[in-house]
This record gives structure tokens, C-alpha cells and sequence, in this order.
């Protein structure tokens, strides 16, 4: 059995021996030097906004401030805090993470199940229903007009009901479980199991790192969740998530640009503060859970 | 007797009866999604014929009276310069968002291929995918700090000598922001279905070229290119057809209020007009139809060129 691991592992190792164990070139200097000022261009605006957060407005206004601030003040920081509607939005972008991203999964992964299973009554009809939305919709209006009719504008709900089911992560879902083997579901059906019991006890356990991909899709969307806020919720602002709240910021800032001197630097300080607020757990989780979001990229665009 | 069982078995409305009770289970799962698209979707497909109708809210999309000619609302947007502007603005915007991204991608993925410190790659490849999964809302912050009259870069140019400009306020600037900010946004990310194309290229090749003595561009030109070629092309067709949409959440929050009729497209153009501005529900409705309409076309067209020139497509 070891062996035969061994003897399947091996076309897979890099076989570039020769050009690998090469000396480091001229070329490998450059691409190296190239790749390392692009990461720097990357990192910089990152680094840019947290050094205007943590300096004071007079700093900001007369001194170089591309690297360190000349003073350090984290009055920006406390007043982020303090601000009721940065932890309002906090709290709805924590409900939208959480229910949202349970419900979505749910119906996301039931649906891309069934759909995987072969010929049963009904399926060609849902598949087709689903293809043809991906390819023609209504716009944006008949959409406006659809919430409003329904009466969910206004209301937390309009950002979690119409999401369900995403097409892609479905589709991801369903060729996921089609590439298990079937004969899994024939044997679980022979023992009397129906599709239900087949799905929850046999199909879904081993599906764990998929269902990882699509959530952490989901919950990457709800966490920067702020279109069907802007649209649907004007009037109740107590419902906009953290985006939302942060973009009103953020706007209040922009739309002095024209005349500078009147611009409130403070607030400047205090909207770089506020992005850290809302990217630091993202930052914070990214690099761990990379892998999960390449995979599921990688896998859909192969199938896809 | 056995006629009757025969007959009895090929009746279709049995057959169904029975494959459609084996199926319940199935069937039971996708009911969820068959409401919800049939209400998110097709709801909405079916709101496109407020394109041709004088709609009000009250009267609803079925009570709401027919335009008297049918294309009256298609003429109120035809007329409007703005709506010209913001389609101009549409196709250039999304044609040279496609064209750089396309390049971004291909160049940070070759560079990385080419890298041959692993751990450099793996930290390198870390840092640039993440602006992917930031909302435009951050890195509109980011913009706008980075290039204010106080920002960064008019600290920069004013060190060198120049003076300090205002960024946000021309529409010039603003293109060159949209672009460059897509480009800091996603061209890591893109690379990164490039990488897994390079990585199933068959290293023979790479062998075959060292032994008659190749040089590193010679592999990238003649191996790794043409072995990503099909991927970018599919990936480039797909595109077409979101060129009409050209970004509304990069446009929306990058704009602001003194250059957004200028910097406009379509979508936005909806937004402003049809949803907050006064232009009606059936004028919103017939630019989207527009839109829905030129984007298939695009996407039917180029699928037939690239077909032409002998390449898969997706139809």
C-alpha cells in the first residue's frame, strides 16, 4: 500500500531537475526585484492609511508623512471606538456573517447536490431554469421595483433572503459532489438509505473542505456586504452594515475635495482608523485561509 | 394478462409517476431554488416589459398602461446626450479594463512562475491576492487618501519639485485611477488560474527546450504563453460580456459628487437617474434592456471570432 502511494506521488514532484538546480541568473535578480516592488505598491496604500490614522491633523497637514508620522496620536482610534454607528454597522455586518452565511450555504448546498446526482425527474428542467439566469436578467430596475413590491426595503432581510443560492458556488458545489464516487450513494441506497440520508451521512462528511471554500466565499461577500444597503435602506440607517456606515464616511470626506483647506483633516484621520476597523480581521485571517479561497478558484474555472 | 402488464409498465404517465416518486427527495431538495429563482429571477426578467409600459407603482407591472408607441421610452434615453456620455464611458472603460487586466494577470503570473525562491513566491503570492477581497468601499478610502491635495502622492511630487494637484477632480485623472486601482486590486488574484494553467503545462517541454538550449524568454515565449493561450482565451470571451458592466461598485465609489455626470456609465447612469433621480421605472428598465441586449450580441460575436480563428468557445 506504501509503495503504491509512493509509486502515484511521483509524476507529480517538479521533474525540472535541470533548469532547477541552475545557478540563481541575472534574470532571477530582476524578476525577483520586479515582484518585490509590486508587492511594495500593494502594501503601500495599506501602510499610507494606517500611518494617517494613528498621526494628529497638524502632523498631517505639515509634514512628510510617507513613512512615520511625526507625532503619534491614537485619538483616532478611541473616537473610532466610541462611534455608535461603526458598532450599530458592526453588529449588522455580525448578523449578516453569521445567519447569512448558514442560510446561504444551506440552500447553496442542497441545491448544487440534487442537481449533481444523475437522471432524475425534474432535473434537466431546474438545471436549464438555472443556466438561463445566468446568461439574461432583468437589470437593475425591474429588481428595485420587485423588493419594493415585496416590502422588503427598509428591512434587514433584503440582504440576506434574495442571496439563497449564488450560481457560481452552487455550480462548484455540484460538480464537487458529482466528482465523488457514485458508487458511495448506489451501496448507501442498497442499505435502504434515501437521497436525504445519503446527502447528510455520507456525501456531506466528505465534502468539509468544498463547503470551507464556498462559506468563506460567503462570508467574504456578507462582510463586505454594502450594495443592497445603499439601494434598499435609506431611511434606516440602524440597519446598515459596517461598509455602508464606512462608505457614508468615507463620502463625507470626498465630497470637500474640492475646496482642501476646508476639508476636516481629523475626519481624514479618523476614516483611515475606521478602514482598519473594518479590514483587520480580514487581514488578520487571510493568509491562513488562502489556500481555501485558490482551490475553490482554481476548481471553478477548470469545471466552469 | 402479461399484454396488460406490458402496456401498464410503458404507459408514460406511469413511468413518470414512478421515476418522479424515486426522485422526491431530490425534487424536495431544489424546491427551495426553484422559488427563489423563480421569484429573484424571472420576476425581474418578466419586469422588462415595463420597458414598454407607462409603469406605476400603484397600478403594478401588469395593470400599468401600454406607451402609446411602444419604443417611447427607448426614445426619452435614445435623446439623452448623458446617457450617450455615460455609454461612451461604458465601452471605454470596460474594453481597456479587460485589455490591462488580461495583461496584469498573464505578467504577474509568468513573474511568479519564474520565481524560483519558494517561500519568497508563497509570501509574495499572499500579499497581492488579498486587495481582491477588500470592497471597493476600502479601496476607494485608499484612493482617496493616497491622492487628496494632502495625500501621499502630492507629497511626493511636491518633494520633487512639482506642485500639489488636484486628482479627484478631473475626469482625466479619474480614468487613470479606475484603471490603475483594478490593476492594484486584482491583477494578484488573476494570476492566480494562470499559475494553475502553468503548473499543468507538461515540464517535457521545458526539458526538450533546455537540451537544445533555450533561453529563459525563448521557454516563456514558445512553452508558457501558448500553454496558457486556450484558458485566456475562454476567460477573455467570458469577459466580453461583462463589458457593459464595467464595475458600477468601482465607479460608484470612486466617483463623487463633482465629476459622477461626467464619469458616469451605464449602470451608474441607472442608479443616479432611474433610482434616485426622477427618470422613470420604465426608462431605467428599457437602459437596462439595452445593456442585456448589446452585451449577448457582444458575447455571440466574439464567441464566433474566436471560433473562426479556430479556438474553442463557450456556445
Amino acid at each position: 500500500m506504501k509503495r503504491n502511494n509512493q509509486l502515484e506521488k511521483l509524476p507529480l514532484r517538479p521533474r525540472r531537475i535541470s533548469s532547477r538546480d541552475q545557478k540563481i541568473q541575472g534574470i532571477d535578480v530582476i524578476i525577483c526585484v520586479i515582484l518585490v516592488i509590486y508587492a511594495f505598491l500593494i502594501i503601500f496604500p495599506f501602510w499610507n492609511a494606517f500611518v494617517i490614522s494613528i498621526s494628529t491633523e497638524e502632523a498631517y497637514l505639515h509634514s512628510n508623512l510617507l513613512i512615520w508620522p511625526s507625532e503619534i496620536d491614537f485619538t483616532a482610534y478611541k473616537m473610532v471606538f466610541n462611534d455608535q454607528g461603526l458598532w450599530s454597522g458592526f453588529k449588522i455586518t455580525m448578523i449578516l456573517l453569521i445567519f447569512g452565511t448558514a442560510y446561504q450555504l444551506f440552500f447553496t448546498v442542497i441545491t448544487g447536490y440534487a442537481l449533481s446526482r444523475r437522471k432524475w425527474t425534474g432535473k434537466n428542467f431546474v438545471m436549464n431554469m438555472i443556466i438561463v439566469t445566468m446568461f439574461f436578467g432583468g437589470g437593475m430596475i425591474p429588481y428595485y421595483q420587485l423588493i419594493l413590491t415585496l416590502g422588503l426595503n427598509e428591512k434587514i432581510w433584503v440582504m440576506i433572503i434574495p442571496g439563497a443560492i449564488d450560481t457560481f458556488n452552487m455550480l462548484l458545489m455540484r460538480n464537487y459532489f458529482a466528482s465523488l464516487p457514485v458508487e458511495m450513494e448506489e451501496s448507501a441506497k442498497m442499505d435502504g438509505a434515501n437521497d436525504v440520508v445519503i446527502f447528510a451521512k455520507v456525501f456531506l462528511p466528505l465534502s468539509l473542505p468544498m463547503l470551507a471554500t464556498v462559506g468563506l466565499f460567503f462570508a467574504v461577500g456578507n462582510w463586505n456586504s454594502w450594495y443592497n444597503a445603499m439601494i434598499f435602506i435609506t431611511e434606516k440607517k440602524q440597519y446598515w452594515p459596517l461598509q455602508m456606515v464606512l462608505r457614508s464616511m468615507i463620502a463625507k470626506v470626498s465630497s470637500n475635495i474640492e475646496t482642501p483647506e476646508a476639508l476636516d483633516t481629523f475626519s481624514q484621520g479618523m476614516t483611515m482608523a475606521s478602514i482598519f476597523f473594518t479590514i483587520v480581521p480580514m487581514m488578520s485571517f487571510y493568509p491562513f485561509l488562502q489556500r481555501f479561497f485558490v482551490k475553490g478558484i482554481v476548481v471553478g474555472a477548470i469545471k466552469g | 394478462m402479461e399484454l396488460v402488464t406490458i402496456a401498464k409498465r410503458n404507459n408514460p404517465f406511469r413511468k413518470f409517476g414512478v421515476n418522479f416518486w424515486k426522485s422526491k427527495y431530490l425534487i424536495l431538495m431544489v424546491i427551495p431554488a426553484i422559488i427563489f429563482y423563480a421569484i429573484f429571477s424571472y420576476i425581474p426578467m418578466y419586469g422588462i416589459v415595463m420597458a414598454f409600459k407607462n409603469y406605476s407603482p400603484k397600478l403594478g407591472i401588469i395593470g400599468s398602461p401600454w406607451c402609446e408607441n411602444p419604443f417611447e421610452n427607448f426614445k426619452k434615453v435614445f435623446d439623452e446626450p448623458k446617457f450617450w456620455l455615460a455609454f461612451k464611458n461604458t465601452l471605454i472603460i470596460g474594453s481597456v479594463k479587460i485589455i490591462i487586466s488580461f495583461l496584469g494577470a498573464v505578467t504577474v503570473a509568468v513573474l511568479l512562475n519564474e520565481l524560483r525562491m519558494i517561500k519568497t513566491k508563497k509570501t509574495i503570492q499572499t500579499i497581492v491576492t488579498f486587495p481582491h477581497f477588500l470592497s471597493w468601499v476600502v479601496v476607494s478610502g485608499f484612493v482617496f487618501s493616497l491622492f487628496s491635495y494632502y495625500g501621499a502622492v502630492n507629497t511626493v511630487r511636491e518633494a520633487l519639485g512639482g506642485s500639489r494637484v488636484n486628482f479627484l477632480t478631473g475626469k482625466n485623472f479619474f480614468f487613470g485611477l479606475v484603471f490603475a486601482s483594478d490593476i492594484w486590486k486584482e491583477a494578484g488574484w488573476g494570476s492566480i488560474i494562470y499559475l494553475a494553467t502553468m503548473a499543468g503545462i507538461p515540464q517535457d517541454q521545458y526539458e526538450a527546450a533546455d537540451i537544445d538550449g533555450a533561453t529563459r524568454l525563448q521557454k516563456i515565449w514558445h512553452i508558457t504563453l501558448p500553454g496558457i493561450k486556450p484558458t485566456a482565451i475562454l476567460l477573455l470571451i467570458m469577459s466580453v460580456g461583462g463589458v457593459l458592466s464595467a464595475g458600477f461598485d468601482q465607479i460608484l465609489n470612486l466617483g463623487n459628487d463633482l465629476i459622477r455626470e461626467d464619469v458616469n456609465i451605464i449602470d451608474t447612469y441607472i442608479y443616479y437617474h432611474a433610482i434616485i433621480g426622477t427618470d422613470s421605472a420604465g426608462v431605467g428598465t428599457a437602459i437596462g434592456l439595452f445593456k442585456s441586449v448589446v452585451s449577448f450580441i457582444l458575447v455571440v460575436v466574439v464567441d464566433r471570432i474566436a471560433k473562426a480563428c479556430g479556438e474553442r468557445g463557450i456556445f
